[in-house]
């Protein structure tokens, strides 16, 4: 019996040896990695609830350990992205972009070493935060570029509100709401969104191709929807009549049953828009070349992210004269875009593509940024302050600048595809000069705020819903407006 | 060891545990919350695996009902934090008494593949169903409700304690029910079902029984899930997550819930510190995975056990202190 | 309409493919090979290399099948033999497996999407009753006829057919009366990953080949021989037409839903019949 009893206790002990021991692991593994790299512990996950006077001290607080950063000389820049899985190009290309930076200035600033941390988000958002929450509590990074998707975006800047004392800024992440409804000051967008680079396109397409009514494929989720909104009205309000949305799961393996679809409806309608990205879009065209849509639609025109490099050297020269608009075109002959281009290929064997060309661009902006305030990172405001002011000229996009909201200000380029060296390229065809994230709607931005976010179904298929809907946010007289210039003023 | 050294332990053990958000950083105090919330996981899956030898697949699963009923109810005005929770735990167990309906004639390598199609339609519903789950593009903006942010100082306690409450209050009634008559009744099944059948028990209903606390453990690790990271995507429930729980669990061995929380606790350790070095972190998870099931079927705490003392010990803690004969 | 028939038809013709050798080998081994989809992708990347080097599309597709069989007589010989005798635990070092190969495909490929250029034969169209059909298409229906003619007469004119049939059913009595059985199941395995490979490189072609793939595959070819039922070899064949058509019918008409169709009949089946439409069910 006795025996029984002490038998009993011990496995009870066992039991919270063995929990123990667990939390213990924990314990000694993190605290190997906090001493690794001197972690800012300082700083509370959450400061959105404290009062002035408090955050001021806690800034003077960052102020010291800032200060002691600069006593081991290190400047720490934290990327996170998807580095693995199908999404694993749009992190790793920011991070190939950033490092591409660094080199330049020879990973160093003012004699302190610049250390990069890139984190892989796998494309999941839950995976996302875990990550975030590491590059801030155990590395202690000064800024944070990432992440690289839509989804990941609007996680991020909800994390970004939660977390005012770090400066993130989006890789390839292009929802508008990160700069726009849900704006933070502690979030700036030296990229793109999902409907700036297409407005214009939606003008041009109507404009210039002469296209009344056109289908559009598209991937359902929100960074097609967003491309979507932005054509749309582009589109409608010069003079388009209607866009037939057909939206698919993402990772379609197969597009015939859609190619069969949209055949049928040749005669109704003009020509044919893939809006998506990545394999889909590769599966898209090859379908495309084999059931002859040729002989069906004159005309294919893809959405930002399809005729981009990576997806250019998957299809064949088959798709000669696609049109597409984004901020970069990989032919833009001004030297820095030739150079950053040379390098890129020197450095990894690859062409460069608009994803590289964010990471790069991210990290010269925070360079300059630095340079103009010393060095100095523990005080968003000030960062903020000083990165909006810049005016950066030495991009290989083109020049840019900041608005008010913390979304780049750039030219848009409408694009053809054509064969260079037996290998498609993109051609400039069209530039539209300084376009904000409001695109033609600069000086209506309440206006366009106060509508709903871009939506699956929102704006609608056909004109005379979406200007139902136009009515109501902007007032007919901004409709009558545009009746009497015949679309958007130049 | 007498009753008062246990009951030292057992206090040492509870002021560690409660003063971690306090004494410990940021980073270590958000870890141990995912620990934790991925633990129940784990907990969902080794009950079933421990207790009836049954390997399911679905558990993100259920996971994801009660994720997304709080997410979908929240953002869109419908319901708020407590009858949100409510109404979450409750579409969990109707949809875990479904589930189990159909599961309850299947066993071995049936049930997994039952469990994987179960869990996989639960995903593909997630993610095609855009209009009504937003698809791919997750849901976001799921705050946290207020007594979630209770400050002790200057540092939010709140969600932690929370957790920590519910996480203990789950394994310490999971360890009873695999005591209890009801335990011993389910591992017989797992021996021989139509023995159990035979002897006249109510075979059916116990394995529905213990599949609905299974599916309600998984659900309670949702709704903390979602109220902590504010989103819900597909990806966080898909075939992947469902290897995952499947390989932590194993990795620490299912025979035991202790050995799903140790197993959970490394490979999330290793998830956060291996992904600081390499991106290739999968290989390592995968090769010690390989390992641990040709030489170490029962996973780590299999191979503790294995020691004779220890054997001794495993067998009266997990027979509640009756006699094997 | 026609066009949408024919499309699934197609896809029916390429996972049956993926699906057959899979079905005999889990019904003679009893092992759900959770590796299966990454045995397909990599028997894709295998021949998109093959064909960079060697420029042969024809060559990439059998160095393809093959090398995905090496590497499946690997699995079976070093690691499957080691745990032989519990199902679960063979099906979880196969899922171990299906891990680290999608990683390290990930390690030598990249997670770029990638596809692999037609054959100049194969590129193009034929008109038929006003539809437009990819002369891939009609390759891919008539290779499955021909691979589903060949394990046909394998498995029921040849001595090493019987074998397997015999062992379908009556597992321990086939090794009771002096067949190596350890050789004929290493045999179906193989045979079953060289199906992958090839299906891996027509696959490629017709498909996309991304990180991810495999496991979707793998799902696509766990719903076949559920719906068809283990161990039988015409329920592969109308299981494969079933998910085919519902996938093609589907992102048609309730892309929405698709995945859903696809999956709640196989669900049904197993409720209410678990050994499948046609199967006989394992002891």
């Amino acid at each position: 019996m006795m025996l029984n009893e002490g038998v009993r206790n011990l496995s009870q002990s066992f039991k919270c040896c063995s929990i123990l021991f667990m939390f213990i692991l924990v314990i000694a593994f993190s605290v190997g990695c906090s001493s690794e790299t001197g972690t800012n512990e300082s700083s509370s996950a959450n400061e959105t609830g404290a009062p002035n006077d408090h955050h001021a001290e806690q800034n003077d607080e960052n102020g010291e350990t800032a200060e002691e950063s600069t006593d081991n000389g290190e400047i720490h820049i934290g990327v996170v992205g998807p580095m693995t899985g199908g999404f694993a190009v749009y992190g790793e290309n920011v991070v190939r972009g950033v490092e591409l930076a660094l080199d330049e200035v020879d990973h160093q600033f003012d004699g302190r070493e610049i250390v990069l941390h890139a984190e892989d988000s796998q494309a999941d958002v839950e995976q996302l935060v875990t990550k975030l929450d590491s590059l801030k509590q155990r590395d202690g990074v000064d800024v944070i570029i990432g992440p690289s998707t839509g989804d990941e975006g609007e996680a991020a800047v909800q994390w970004a509100q939660n977390n005012q004392d770090i400066l993130i800024m989006p890789g390839y992440s292009a929802p508008e709401d990160l700069t726009m409804r849900e704006q933070t000051p502690n979030l700036i967008r030296a990229g793109w969104t999902d409907s700036q680079t297409i407005f214009h396109f939606g003008q041009f397409v109507t404009d210039e191709l002469g296209y009344e009514k056109i289908i559009m494929v598209g991937q359902d989720y929100a960074f097609p929807w967003g491309q979507a909104a932005g054509f749309k009205r582009g589109f409608y309000e010069n003079g388009g009549k209607e866009v037939y949305t057909i939206w698919h799961p993402t990772d379609t393996l197969d597009f015939s049953s859609i190619l069969g679809e949209i055949q049928g409806l040749a005669d109704e309608y003009d020509a044919v828009m893939y809006n998506g990205g990545g394999a889909d879009a590769i599966a898209f065209y090859n379908g495309w070349e084999q059931y002859g849509m040729d002989q069906h639609y004159p005309q294919l025109l893809a959405g930002t992210n399809v005729a981009d490099v990576p997806i250019l050297s998957e299809i064949s020269t088959h798709f000669e004269g696609v049109y597409s608009s984004m901020h970069y075109s990989e032919d833009l002959d001004h030297e820095e875009n030739i150079k950053f281009r040379e390098s890129y290929r020197e450095k990894y064997g690859e062409e460069a593509d608009a994803i590289v060309l964010q990471g790069y661009d991210t990290m010269k902006v925070i360079l300059q940024a630095l340079e103009q305030t010393g060095g100095e990172t523990s005080d968003v405001e000030q960062l903020r302050e000083t990165i909006l002011s810049l005016e950066i000229n030495d991009s290989p996009r083109g020049p840019f600048h900041f608005d008010e909201y913390g979304q780049a200000v750039q030219n848009i380029y409408i694009k053809e595809t054509k064969v260079v060296d037996g290998q498609l390229q993109n051609e400039v065809v069209k530039t539209y000069e300084a376009v904000s994230q409001f695109g033609p709607y600069e000086g209506w931005e309440e206006e366009y705020m106060s509508q709903p976010p871009n939506a699956r179904d929102f704006p609608a298929d056909t004109a005379e819903e979406y200007f139902e809907h136009l009515a109501e946010y902007f007032g007919q007289d901004y409709i009558d407006e545009l009746e009497a210039n015949g679309g958007w003023a130049e | 060891m007498n009753q008062m050294t246990k009951n030292l332990i057992y206090t040492l053990g509870v002021i560690v545990l409660l003063a971690i958000p306090l004494i410990a950083s940021d980073f270590l105090t958000t870890m141990i919350i995912r620990i934790m919330y991925y633990s129940l996981l784990a907990i969902g899956f080794a009950f079933l695996a421990g207790q009836l030898g049954l390997i399911s697949l679905a558990i993100p699963a259920f996971m994801a009902v009660s994720g997304y009923t709080i997410g979908i109810l929240e953002t869109r005005g419908l319901l708020s934090f407590p009858f949100s929770v409510l109404a979450a735990m409750l579409m969990v167990l109707v949809i875990g008494a479904v589930f189990g309906i159909f599961v309850n004639r299947s066993q071995g390598i049936y049930f997994l593949m039952l469990t994987l199609i179960l869990g996989q339609i639960v995903w593909a519903i997630v993610l095609q169903w855009a209009s009504f789950t937003k698809g791919s593009s997750g849901i976001i903006g799921i705050e946290k409700p207020d007594i979630m942010k209770w400050r002790l100082g200057e540092t939010e306690v709140g969600f932690y304690y929370i957790l920590l409450v519910c996480f203990i209050l789950i394994v310490l009634a999971v360890l009873a029910l695999t005591r209890s008559s009801f335990g011993l009744k389910l591992k017989g099944i797992r021996e021989s079902e139509t023995r159990m059948k035979m002897l006249g028990y109510p075979v059916a209903r116990l394995k529905w029984t213990a599949f609905m606390i299974s599916a309600f453990i998984s659900g309670t690790a949702g709704v903390f899930f979602v109220y902590y990271t504010g989103v819900m995507h597909p990806s966080s429930i898909n075939l992947d997550s469902a290897a995952m729980v499947l390989i932590a669990s194993i990795f620490g061995g299912v025979q035991s819930i202790i050995g799903a929380i140790l197993g959970m606790s490394i490979i999330k350790t290793f998830e956060i510190s291996l992904s600081g070095l390499t991106q290739r972190y999968l290989i390592i998870i995968g090769t010690m995975f390989l390992l641990v099931i040709i030489y170490a079927p029962k996973g780590l705490m299999g191979l503790i056990y294995k020691n004779k003392y220890m054997q001794s010990l495993y067998q009266h803690w997990y027979r509640g202190g009756k006699k094997d004969e | 309409m026609l066009l949408t028939l024919i499309n699934g038809m197609t896809l029916a013709a390429l996972l049956f493919i993926i699906a057959v050798g899979f079905n005999l080998s889990f019904s003679l081994l009893r092992v759900a090979n959770l590796a299966h989809g990454a045995f397909y992708l990599f028997g894709g990347y295998i021949g998109l290399s093959m064909l960079n080097h060697l420029g042969s599309w024809w060559l990439a597709l059998v160095i393809g099948g093959l090398c995905t069989a090496f590497l499946a007589f690997i699995t079976e010989f070093f690691l499957l033999r080691k745990v032989r005798g519990d199902n679960l635990r063979e099906t979880l070092v196969t899922l171990s497996v299906a891990i680290i190969v999608a990683d390290l495909m990930i390690v030598v490929w990249g997670g770029n999407p990638k596809s692999i250029p037609y054959p100049e034969v194969l590129n193009g169209f034929v008109q038929l009753f006003n539809v437009t059909i990819p002369k891939y298409s009609v390759f891919i229906l008539a290779t499955s006829i021909l691979i589903g003619l060949l394990i046909w007469l394998l498995l029921n004119k040849t001595k090493m057919g019987m074998v397997i049939r015999a062992g379908v059913d009556h597992f321990e009595m086939v090794s009771v009366l002096g067949t190596n059985i350890q050789r004929v199941f290493t045999g179906m395995f193989v045979l079953a990953g060289f199906l992958a490979g090839l299906a891996g490189v027509i696959g490629g072609s017709y498909l996309m080949m991304s990180p991810g793939e495999d496991w979707r595959i793998l799902t696509y070819a766990l719903l076949i021989i559920i719906l068809g039922g283990m161990g039988s070899f015409g329920g592969s064949v109308v299981a494969a037409f079933i998910i085919g058509l519902i996938y093609s019918f589907g992102s048609v008409h309730v892309p929405e839903f698709q995945l859903f169709l696809m999956f709640t009949p196989v669900a049904l089946v197993l409720i209410f019949r678990p050994k499948g439409l046609f199967g006989r069910g394992l002891a």
